[in-house]
């Protein structure tokens, strides 16, 4: 379900940052590979009413349960597609699921160099990259749902 | 109106030390009750208006509002519903529910924590998950669902602690 872009994940460096992009109603996104769990198709969430910015609902695994960050609302953007795609991420107090556009994300290797911290103030970011007339930024994991950006 | 003790449905569950739960869907949704302190479920017609408080075996029941504390779809309203009598130690309560799917009795794995991602006054509307049928039952804080209804009580209640039955 990945696609690849510029150098194979294999040849890791520490000068360079290891990608995966995505797309949430047609933005571009990325987010560190080493925190990515897994991706999926999206299967229906279950609402939980409750006052948390953007963590309103859960998602069932089994017998886990995983709460769903929308990134989408975060991004007042509407996610695309008719086959919507589940990206599980590792946050450090639990996984966590992100429903993302039916694009195939693609694993992309960075050189350090081309890292610049984000201008915008839409997510929390590690840091961005200029790809096109875009900048896309790296979305810090940690610190979502953890207040404004 | 005033239901007769026959017509009402005792819902207690055998005497073990697994804990046990009525299953109900509200506002499309399931939400669990501890059963231990349901007294009982009544039809709509029985109990009267929404917010009429029953009196079942000369009882008073508070009607408490779950759709509108919760946020929830109401357009069930319009259609069959059922009432569950609850009550613990200090307080009586009915709530309107759209559904009675039964009870459940469960093991400690399928007892779990909400996640700590929420990290709103939802924390303390909840005690916990419970997996039921393919998806999710939200177990209903029994002391939320007793307090009254006073704007803004969500936020101040968020200091007084967060109990959990989960393991």
């Amino acid at each position: 379900m990945l696609r690849t872009s510029g150098n194979s994940p294999h040849h890791e460096t520490h000068d360079s940052w290891h990608l995966l992009v995505f797309s949430v109603g047609g933005r571009r996104v990325a987010v560190k590979t080493l925190e990515v769990g897994d991706i999926s198709h999206w299967d229906e969430s279950i609402p939980v009413s409750g006052q948390t910015p953007f963590v309103t609902a859960v998602v069932r695994r089994n017998q886990a349960v995983l709460p769903v960050f929308d990134l989408s609302a975060m991004l007042q953007r509407v996610v695309q597609g008719s086959s919507l795609l589940c990206l599980r991420v590792k946050h450090p107090d639990g996984d966590m699921v992100i429903c993302i556009d039916e694009v195939i994300p693609v694993l992309q290797t960075l050189d350090h160099a081309m890292i610049r911290p984000y201008q915008g103030t839409d997510v929390p970011a590690e840091g961005s990259y200029v790809q096109g007339q875009d900048e896309v930024p790296i979305l810090s994991v940690s610190k979502l749902g953890m207040g404004p950006g | 109106m005033s239901p007769s003790a026959k017509r009402e449905e005792r819902v207690s569950p055998t005497s073990t030390s697994q804990p046990h739960f009525l299953i109900t869907t509200i506002g499309g949704r399931y939400l669990a009750f501890e059963a231990e302190l349901v007294q009982g479920v009544l039809t709509n017609e029985e109990v009267g208006l929404p917010r009429h408080d029953p009196v079942v075996q000369g009882i008073p029941y508070r009607a408490i509002d779950l759709v509108e504390r919760l946020h929830l779809p109401c357009e069930w309203l319009l259609g069959k519903a059922s009432v569950v009598l609850l009550a613990d130690e200090r307080s009586r309560g009915c709530v309107r529910v759209q559904k009675v799917h039964g009870i459940l009795e469960t093991h400690g794995a399928q007892v779990l924590s909400l996640p700590v991602q929420f990290r709103g006054p939802e924390r303390r509307w909840y005690r916990g998950m419970i997996l039921f049928d393919r998806s999710v039952a939200l177990v209903l804080n029994t002391a939320w669902v007793f307090e009254e209804q006073v704007e803004g009580v969500e936020s101040s209640t968020m200091s007084k602690g967060i109990s959990s039955i989960a393991a």
